[in-house]
């Protein structure tokens, strides 16, 4: 007769006995002989749309693209550049021309050398190419190769931003073979020299990408491990979870909510910061809006913002109150202007009747789910304590075109804080991408002009002059600049870079 | 049967293509700037001009439509605009994940339904109060809660199973099972529920019939009566009920794969649909119309297999 219980029971035992032998998700790396961790298993929030360095993007992507590829110039946990691909650079007196060595010593994965010819056929196609920052190569006129190992770029304009893009996507270099033999195959099988190479085999796209150390790279000193995994995990919770289960040693938080049940997994909180968050008051010729078009009303809504409360219920106050557009890194930033615009609602209602606004007015402004209600439940209840009514428009998944497309004279917003010059050519330009006005003044042209065309000392002064000017004219509402939170368990150390979202993969150490 | 066969499989072509219209409407009313979302805030107007082109954006509907069908009759169901991976190879390749989890439930399902619905229907007493209350248990706590629950108590801290990802059954058939018993788990509750209703209903009601009573006044055991001959009736609709739930599962597995990280057809559909990744979504709604087709049939071959009636009918 068969014994139905003695068999359920004996499936049960075997499946229990298999998972014992599974040994659980332990991402411990450990180091072997040479010093080098074993695995390093670091979490992302999104998936790269494509590895191939013409179209690569940066942030939360930069790690897929850094394991496999190298940038020109590196940029350092400290803030400096410094040399990488290129060993030295230096720019002719006008800032025109930018000219570029590279090391003699760098072959890519398939075995083809680095030269001038290859720097020059990347830097097109990423020119060429839809990668998310093609505009950052917008003043690259020409790249002119006088010898295997000289780059000359040549710029139709001088910009100050160059040195850093070549820290990042647009300084990315793929083999020169690779993209004459199958360019559209890099998409999913990148060739470069870097650290690392991609074993497609056991890679999931879009889930998650096994790379192994490349064993002919020409900088070991910054690789410490023998493999690198990198799983793309979008929620928050599952993204917990695998911290909480020792499945992974890095993961970048999306919020600062679950900080403290970080920390009582044994993890450590590196903190930065990267991005700042507010109001964009785009419409300052007061073309959709003719409210905004008034200094004063910007500066009422300056006011009727209290920064701390909002960074308290917002963020769990992981971060810092902020109200200028420059980072605390630049030399424009005083910390004296982060008190220009106190919380005092009565003075912003002063203001707004000094506008010809004594009632306020209405102000029409996107909104969407993907970011919860609170944020947008807080604008309506502070601008409604002085008199401006909110109304938001459900944008969804539209929700930065729509911004983009000048179709809203305000949005709240979180952005990047990058470099001085890029943060004029994203926000403040009048061909800025978050200006979709195109509001022009003439004195922050002026300003403009000097930051491009002056020295560093002159750039730096301008760039001062830039931040508190736009600031009095009120141009945004910023809040505060939020901890840029990344966790890292106990045998896995880190150091965070001041211009990017994700450290960079050379920056993760076994703690021995 | 040969051409009750063909005859499904023909409309099952039909309804392919109609499938693939309408979802493909729906996408392209509800897209709005899929070229932005793809290059983020940072890129200019010109780039995202550039690539909404590159993508075929620019074309009418329905040239996109045909453009789409095209390549699908001949196998190419394009390339995912978010990852560039080819939308066959990544549906291959996640295709597997899903329907380990799912065939997984839908077996577990099976088995658990099955034993716990003819003990209730044939001890009745206690046992049957307390199958009724597991049954309300699997119906009204979503799969989701249930999922979480077993994430913090097994996985984080008992770890006898992985919180997070998938170990192929080729890499380590212990992996396998530490990553796949949790999800198989949550997902399985309510198709419990279900079915285990189903079975007892269906049970309770053979056991009443003449036939029932004729076998067990020749002698034969209560387990015979039962595993041989109640259950042969009993089975029809509850297979039914089964083969509508694999179909729904497909769809349910899609919150227990985010929460577990799993690399299967549910988190490609979940990130697609967020980003209007036109040609992955197609490519799901297409392979998973293609399983309700195939399983449908294989149902409906079942019942003929199990009651005479059907097959003349």
């Amino acid at each position: 007769m068969f014994r139905w219980k003695l068999a359920a029971a004996g499936v049960v035992v075997g499946a229990l006995a298999l998972t014992g032998c599974a040994g659980g998700g332990s991402s411990e790396p450990t180091a072997d002989a040479g010093g080098l961790g074993e695995k390093l298993t670091i979490v992302g929030t999104l998936s790269p749309t494509s590895l191939d360095a013409a179209t690569a993007g940066w942030g939360n992507a930069s790690p897929f693209y850094q394991a496999v590829y190298d940038t020109l110039l590196l940029a350092t946990p400290d803030g400096t550049i410094e040399p990488f691909l290129a060993s030295e650079w230096s720019y002719n007196e006008d800032n025109t021309e930018l000219t570029l060595t590279l090391r003699d010593d760098v072959t890519f994965s398939d075995g083809s050398a680095l030269t001038s010819e290859v720097v020059k056929t990347n830097l097109e196609r990423f020119k060429a190419g839809t990668s998310p920052d093609a505009s950052f190569l917008r003043n690259l006129d020409t790249v002119e190769t006088p010898d295997e190992t000289t780059v000359v770029l040549k710029l139709s304009a001088p910009d100050p931003g160059m040195l850093s893009y070549l820290t990042r996507d647009p300084g990315l270099i793929a083999s020169g073979e690779a993209i004459a033999a199958d360019p559209e195959g890099l998409a999913t099988d990148p060739i470069g020299s870097g650290p690392y190479i991609l074993d497609t085999d056991k890679t999931v796209t879009g889930t998650s990408y096994v790379y192994s150390k490349n064993d002919e790279y020409w900088n070991p000193d910054v690789q410490h491990y023998e493999e690198l995994v990198i799983n793309v995990i979008p929620d928050p919770t599952a993204a917990l979870n695998a911290i909480k289960s020792g499945e992974a040693n890095g993961v970048r938080l999306a919020n600062n909510q679950n900080l403290a049940e970080v920390e009582a997994a044994g993890w450590t909180i590196n903190a930065g910061e990267i991005n700042q968050f507010g109001l964009l008051l785009l419409d300052r010729a007061g073309t959709l809006n003719p409210a905004l078009g008034e200094v004063k009303v910007r500066q009422a809504i300056n006011h009727a913002f209290d920064r701390e409360a909002l960074l308290t219920a917002l963020q769990k106050d992981a971060g810092v109150v902020n109200e200028q557009t420059f980072p605390p890194r630049s030399a424009a930033f005083d910390e004296a202007l982060n008190d220009t615009y106190p919380y005092d609602p009565e003075k912003a209602k002063e203001l707004l009747a000094e506008a010809g606004y004594p009632d306020g007015f209405v102000l029409e402004m996107p909104s969407t789910a993907s970011v919860g209600t609170t944020t947008f439940n807080l604008i309506t209840q502070q601008l409604a304590d002085i008199g401006i009514t909110a109304q938001f428009v459900d944008a969804g998944n539209n929700y930065v075109s729509d911004i983009l497309a000048a179709k809203y004279a305000a949005a709240w917003i979180g952005l990047e804080q990058t470099g001085d010059w890029q943060i004029t050519q994203f926000m403040i330009a009048p061909t800025a991408t978050f200006n979709p006005f195109h509001y022009e003044d003439d004195t922050v042209n002026g300003l403009l002009e000097e930051m491009q065309l002056g020295d560093q000392d002159a750039q730096d002064a301008a760039a001062a002059e830039l931040n508190e000017y736009i600031l009095d004219q009120a141009w945004f509402a910023w809040w505060y600049r939020p901890q840029n939170s990344y966790a890292t368990d106990a045998n896995t150390q880190v150091e965070m870079l001041p211009t990017n979202n994700y450290p960079a993969i050379y920056d993760f150490q076994p703690k021995n | 049967m040969l051409v009750f066969i063909i005859k499904r499989l023909a409309a099952g072509v039909i309804l392919l293509l109609a499938v693939s219209l309408v979802a493909f409407t729906l996408l392209y009313i509800g897209g709005g700037d899929i070229a932005r979302r793809l290059l983020g805030e940072n890129a200019t107007a010109e780039v995202v001009a550039q690539k909404a082109q590159e993508l075929g954006l620019d074309k009418p509907f329905f040239a996109q439509y045909f453009d789409w069908l095209s390549g699908a009759i001949r196998g190419d169901l394009g390339n995912s605009w978010f990852t560039s991976q080819a939308v066959a190879v990544d549906l291959s390749s996640r295709l597997p994940v899903t329907l380990s989890i799912v065939v997984g439930a839908v077996v577990l399902a099976a088995i658990v339904s099955v034993v716990l619905g003819v003990l209730a229907a044939t001890r009745g007493g206690w046992i049957d109060a307390v199958v009724q209350f597991i049954s309300v248990i699997g119906f009204s706590i979503p799969n989701f809660l249930i999922a979480l629950a077993l994430v913090i108590v097994f996985a984080i801290n008992l770890g006898w199973f992985n919180a997070t990802g998938y170990v192929t059954f080729a890499t380590s058939p212990a992996g396998w099972v530490a990553s796949v018993t949790l999800p198989i788990i949550a997902l399985s509750l309510a198709t419990i529920a279900t079915v285990t209703q189903q079975i007892r209903g269906s049970v309770i009601d053979a056991m009443s019939r003449d036939y029932v009573r004729t076998l067990q006044t020749r002698g034969l055991s209560p387990r015979i009566v039962v595993l041989q001959h109640v259950l042969r009736n009993a089975g029809g609709p509850a297979l039914a009920v089964l083969a509508v739930q694999f179909i729904g599962l497909l769809g349910g597995a899609i919150v227990i794969e985010q929460i577990f990280a799993l690399p299967g057809i549910g988190q490609l559909t979940v990130q697609a649909t967020t980003l209007g990744d036109i040609p992955v979504v197609m490519g799901v709604v297409m392979i998973t119309a293609i399983i309700a087709v195939i399983v449908n049939l294989a149902i409906d071959l079942a019942q003929a297999a199990l009651n005479p009636k059907v097959r003349l009918s």
